[in-house]
C-alpha cells in the first residue's frame, strides 16, 4: 500500500464515524446539520489531552467520546421538543456557533520551548502523538479501523436490541412510539448522546491523524456531507453510511482525471440516485431481503439437523 | 448613541435583501414542505451569468440585475425538475440531500467558468452617502432598501389579489385540498420555485452590487442568511420573512460594530438557536402544525 | 350516469382496489358502505385523481376520467368532499369558497354562487372574514362542501361527511345532502353511519376489501341479514 492509498483509506473511516453519527439520528427521524460540532469538540477534546495534559491516546479518545456525547446531550435537552425543519436549523446554529467559539479559543501551553494547544483562528497545531510515540501510518489505519468495526458491532447489536427497535419506532412516528409505551425524549437524548460521542471518537482520531485542526474545517459543508452519506449509501443498515463515505471519498476524490468536473458528476449522479432510491442504495426492503436470505438458508441447515423425520 | 442609530440605520438596509433572500426561501418551503438546499447556490449561478455578462459585454446594471434574476430562475428550475417534482410523497429528506448535491453541482460550475476566487460586480449607484444630521446613509443601501420593500409588497398583492396567489396559498395551506379544487399543482411548483428563485436572485444581485464582488461561497451564504432570516420571523409569512431579515440585519450590524466580525456571525447563531429554543414559531409565524411536520 | 368498471389501484404495493365496478345514477343519491380498510377512500382518490388506477375506467356521462389530472376532473364536473374535510385553515371562508371556484373565469357567475353558497349556509355567511382554521367540525364541514359545490359539479363525491361530528350536526349535514339532491345534484358519498344514509340514499353499494360485495335499494340493504348484523348492528332488535 501507497501512502496515497493509507491517507484515502485513513479519511474514510475517520469520515464514517461522522457519517454513522448523523445516520444514528437518521434513524430516530431527525435531520442534523451539526454532527461536525461533536467531531471538533472531540478533536480538541483529545487532541488537547495528548498533546498538552500528556495522556495517553487511549484516554484521550475515551475523553473524546466523552466530550462530544456530553456536549450532545447537553443541546439534545433544550432542542427535545423541536421537530423536521426546526431541529435540523437548531443544531446547525450550534454547530456554527461551536465552530465560531474555536476560532475564538486560545488555550496555548510552552512545551519544550515550543507554544502548542489551540490558537484560535490558526488552529491547533502540534498534536504529535503519533510521531512522539513511534506509531506509524499503517498502524494507526489499523487502530482506525478496529475501533469502526466495534462501533459497527455496536450498530447490528443496538438494531437488534430494544432500544434500536424504539430508535426506528420513534424515527417512523415519534407520537405512535410514545402511546405505545416508549419513552421518547430519553430515548432521544440517548440517540444524541451516543451520536455525540461517535463523533467524539472520530475527531480524536481526525486530530491525531492529521497532527493539527482548523475550526473552519468543521463547517456546515462537512455537517450536510456527513448526512448525505447516510442517505447515498442507504438507511437499512449502518453499512450504509460506510458505503455512501467510500463512493464519495474512495471513488471519486481517487479518480484524477475527475479533477475540477468531480462535484458536477457527483451531484448529478446522487441526485439520479436519489430519484431511484430515495432510501438510498442499501434502504430498508434490501436490506430485508438479504436479511432473508441468510436466515432462509440457516434455519433450513439447522432443521435439517435438528429433526430428522 | 449617534454609533447605536447609525448602525441600526446600516443594519435595517442591509437587513432587507436577508429579508428578500428569506422571502424566496419561505415561498419554496411553503409550497414543498421541503427544504431546498441549492435556493443560495440558484442565486449565486445568477449572479455568475450577471458577472459574466458585466465581464463579456460591459452590461450595465439593469441589464446585469435581469441576468442575475433570469440566471437564478432558470437554476431554480433546474433544481425543482431534479430534486423536487421526481420525489415520490414521503421522500423530502431525499429532496434536501438531492438538493445539496446540486448545490455542490453548481458551485463547481461557477468555478469552472470563472476559475478565479474573487470576481469584480458592478455596483449599484455610486455618489456621496446622503448626510441627515450626525448620520449618512449610502445610496446603494437605499436602493437596496427600496427594491426590498417594493418587491416583498408585490409578493404579498401577488399572495392575496391574484388567482396564481391563490392557487400558491391553497398549495401551502393543504396540498390535497389544492389539487381537489382543480389547482394544477404540477404547473404551479415550478413557476413557484422560477419565481422564489427570481426574488432570491434581486436580493442577491443587491448585496452583490454593494459588495462589488462575487465568490462562488455566495451560495452557501445566501442560503444560510436566508436561513436564518426565515426561522427568525417564523416560517411560511411574508411579512415574517421581511422582518427577520431586518432584525437579523441589524443585530449583525451592531455586533459587528461593537465586537468584531466573529462575534456578529456568533450573536446571529445564538439568535436563531435562542429563537428554536424558546419560540420556534419566530417573530409572526403563523404556520399551523403542518410546517412543523418532517421538513 | 357515471360509472366505474373494474378499477385496479395500489397504495404502495398493497392493492387496494380489486376490480371495483359500480354505477351512480344522475340525480340520485348513491352510498358506498364498509368497514375501515375496505378502500372507500382509495376508489374516492382515485376518481378525484389524486391517485392513478393501473387500470379500468372511470366515465361521466361517458366521457373517460381515469388518468385526468385532478384538475381536469374537477373541470369536467366532478368535486371531492374530502374525508377530514381538508379546508385552507388558513384562508378565511371566503377565500376558501373562491379557491372552489379556482377553475372558473366567470368572475360575476363566482359571486352570486358565493352569495348562494352563504344563503344556503348562514353559518359561513356570519364567519366569512374568519380563517377556515378557527371554525368547529361541523362549519369545516359545510364550508367542505360549499367549497366542493364552488366549482358546479355534476356528480358531488363525498368522504365520510359524518366523521367526527357531533350527532345534531350529522342530522344537519344529511339534510343539507338531501336538499342538494332535490335541487339536481347527483351525490356519491361514503359513509359508516349507515343509519343515516339509509334515510336518503336511493342506492347502495357494500365495499369489502377492496371489492363490491353488494349493491341493490335501500330496501334489499335492509333484508339482507349479513348487512343487518354488520353494518346496522342494534337496528333489529330495536325496530
Amino acid at each position: 500500500m501507497d501512502d496515497y492509498m493509507i491517507g484515502v483509506l485513513s479519511n474514510i473511516g475517520v469520515v464514517s464515524f461522522v457519517a454513522l453519527s448523523a445516520y444514528l439520528l437518521l434513524l430516530t427521524g431527525e435531520i442534523s446539520f451539526g454532527q461536525q460540532a461533536f467531531f471538533a469538540i472531540g478533536a480538541y477534546a483529545a487532541g488537547i489531552a495528548t498533546a498538552l495534559w500528556g495522556w495517553p491516546l487511549a484516554l484521550a479518545l475515551a475523553w473524546g467520546a466523552v466530550s462530544g456525547g456530553g456536549a450532545a446531550v447537553l443541546v439534545g435537552i433544550p432542542t427535545l421538543r423541536l421537530h423536521g425543519l426546526y431541529f435540523s436549523i437548531a443544531t446547525l446554529a450550534f454547530a456554527e456557533m461551536v465552530r465560531i467559539l474555536f476560532e475564538l479559543f486560545r488555550y496555548q501551553v510552552e512545551i519544550d520551548g515550543e507554544l502548542v494547544g489551540p490558537n484560535g483562528a490558526e488552529g491547533f497545531r502540534g498534536i504529535r502523538y503519533i510521531f512522539d510515540h513511534n506509531i506509524d501510518a499503517v498502524q494507526f489505519l489499523a487502530l482506525i479501523y478496529s475501533l469502526l468495526v466495534a462501533v459497527l458491532l455496536g450498530f447490528v447489536l443496538l438494531e437488534r436490541s430494544q432500544t434500536g427497535v424504539a430508535f426506528r419506532m420513534i424515527g417512523e412516528d415519534a407520537t405512535l412510539a410514545g402511546l405505545q409505551g416508549i419513552s421518547v425524549a430519553r430515548h432521544k437524548v440517548l440517540a444524541a448522546g451516543l451520536a455525540g460521542a461517535l463523533a467524539g471518537v472520530g475527531g480524536g482520531l481526525y486530530a491525531h491523524l492529521t497532527t493539527y485542526v482548523e475550526p473552519r474545517i468543521f463547517d456546515v459543508m462537512l455537517g450536510v456531507h456527513s448526512l448525505a452519506y447516510g442517505l447515498i449509501g442507504g438507511l437499512g443498515t449502518a453499512f450504509g453510511p460506510l458505503l455512501g463515505v467510500l463512493i464519495d471519498i474512495g471513488l471519486l476524490e481517487s479518480i484524477r482525471p475527475l479533477a475540477g468536473y468531480r462535484m458536477i458528476i457527483f451531484g448529478g449522479i446522487v441526485a439520479v440516485l436519489l430519484i431511484v432510491r430515495p432510501r438510498g442504495l442499501l434502504d430498508e426492503k434490501l436490506v430485508h431481503r438479504i436479511g432473508r436470505l441468510f436466515v432462509r438458508s440457516w434455519p433450513a441447515k439447522k432443521d435439517g439437523r435438528g429433526k430428522p423425520a | 448613541m449617534v454609533d447605536l442609530v447609525q448602525n441600526t440605520i446600516d443594519g435595517l438596509m442591509i437587513g432587507s435583501s436577508y429579508g428578500l433572500l428569506a422571502l424566496g426561501f419561505t415561498l419554496i418551503f411553503g409550497v414543498m414542505r421541503r427544504l431546498n438546499l441549492s435556493y443560495g447556490p440558484s442565486v449565486m449561478i445568477g449572479g455568475y451569468l450577471g458577472t459574466v455578462v458585466y465581464l463579456q459585454f460591459g452590461a450595465g446594471p439593469l441589464t446585469v440585475a435581469a441576468a442575475v434574476v433570469v440566471g437564478a430562475a432558470v437554476a431554480g428550475i433546474y433544481v425543482e425538475r431534479l430534486c423536487f417534482a421526481p420525489m415520490k410523497a414521503g421522500a423530502a429528506i431525499a429532496s434536501m440531500v438531492s438538493s445539496f448535491a446540486i448545490w455542490m453541482q453548481l458551485e463547481q460550475a461557477a468555478i469552472l467558468v470563472l476559475p478565479r476566487h474573487t470576481y469584480a460586480f458592478p455596483p449599484l449607484a455610486t455618489g456621496a452617502p446622503i448626510e441627515l444630521g450626525p448620520f449618512a446613509i449610502r445610496v446603494d443601501h437605499l436602493v437596496m432598501l427600496g427594491s426590498a420593500l417594493g418587491l416583498a409588497a408585490a409578493v404579498q398583492l401577488v399572495l392575496y389579489r391574484t388567482r396564481f396567489g391563490l392557487a400558491l396559498r391553497a398549495i401551502i395551506g393543504n396540498p390535497v385540498a389544492a389539487h381537489l379544487v382543480g389547482v394544477d399543482v404540477r404547473m404551479v411548483m415550478p413557476l413557484a420555485f422560477a419565481g422564489a428563485s427570481a426574488i432570491g436572485g434581486v436580493a442577491g444581485f443587491l448585496v452583490l452590487a454593494v459588495d462589488q464582488q462575487i465568490t462562488p461561497m455566495f451560495g452557501m451564504w445566501a442560503t444560510l442568511k436566508g436561513l436564518i432570516a426565515m426561522m427568525i420571523g417564523g416560517l411560511g409569512s411574508v411579512p415574517g420573512a421581511v422582518l427577520g431579515g431586518l432584525l437579523l440585519g441589524v443585530i449583525e450590524a451592531q455586533s459587528q460594530w461593537y465586537f468584531g466580525p466573529q462575534i456578529r456571525d456568533l450573536v446571529a447563531y445564538f439568535v436563531l438557536f435562542a429563537f428554536l429554543a424558546i419560540r420556534p414559531r419566530g417573530l409572526v409565524g403563523s404556520m399551523s402544525e403542518a410546517s412543523t411536520q418532517k421538513a | 350516469m357515471f360509472e366505474v368498471s373494474d378499477i385496479v389501484a395500489a397504495y404502495g404495493k398493497i392493492e387496494a382496489l380489486k376490480g371495483v365496478s359500480l354505477k351512480v345514477e344522475s340525480g340520485r343519491i348513491t352510498c358506498l358502505l364498509g368497514p375501515n380498510g375496505a378502500g372507500k377512500t382509495t376508489l374516492m382518490m382515485t376518481i378525484a385523481g389524486i391517485l392513478q388506477p393501473r387500470r379500468g375506467s372511470i366515465r361521466l356521462e361517458g366521457a373517460e376520467l381515469a388518468g385526468l389530472s385532478p384538475a381536469r376532473i374537477v373541470s369536467r364536473g366532478v368535486a371531492l368532499v374530502p374525508e377530514n374535510r381538508l379546508v385552507f385553515p388558513e384562508m378565511s371562508v371566503r377565500e376558501n369558497l373562491l379557491a372552489g371556484a379556482y377553475q372558473r373565469r366567470d368572475r360575476a357567475g363566482i359571486d352570486s354562487d358565493i352569495e348562494r353558497m352563504y344563503a344556503r349556509f348562514p353559518r359561513l355567511k356570519e364567519r366569512r372574514d374568519q380563517m377556515a382554521g378557527t371554525l368547529s367540525g361541523g362549519e369545516q364541514q359545510m364550508l367542505a362542501v360549499a367549497r366542493a359545490l364552488m366549482s358546479r359539479p355534476r356528480l358531488l363525491l363525498m368522504d365520510e361527511p359524518s366523521l367526527g361530528l357531533a350527532p345534531l350536526i350529522v342530522a344537519e349535514i344529511f339534510d343539507i345532502i338531501a336538499e342538494l339532491n332535490r335541487d339536481g345534484t347527483t351525490i356519491f358519498l361514503v359513509e359508516q353511519n349507515a343509519h343515516m344514509a339509509l334515510k336518503v340514499a336511493h342506492q347502495f353499494f357494500l365495499m369489502e376489501q377492496g371489492r363490491i360485495t353488494f349493491s341493490g335499494t335501500p330496501g334489499q340493504l335492509a333484508e339482507d341479514e349479513v348487512i343487518q348484523r354488520a353494518y346496522l348492528g342494534t337496528r333489529r332488535a330495536v325496530g
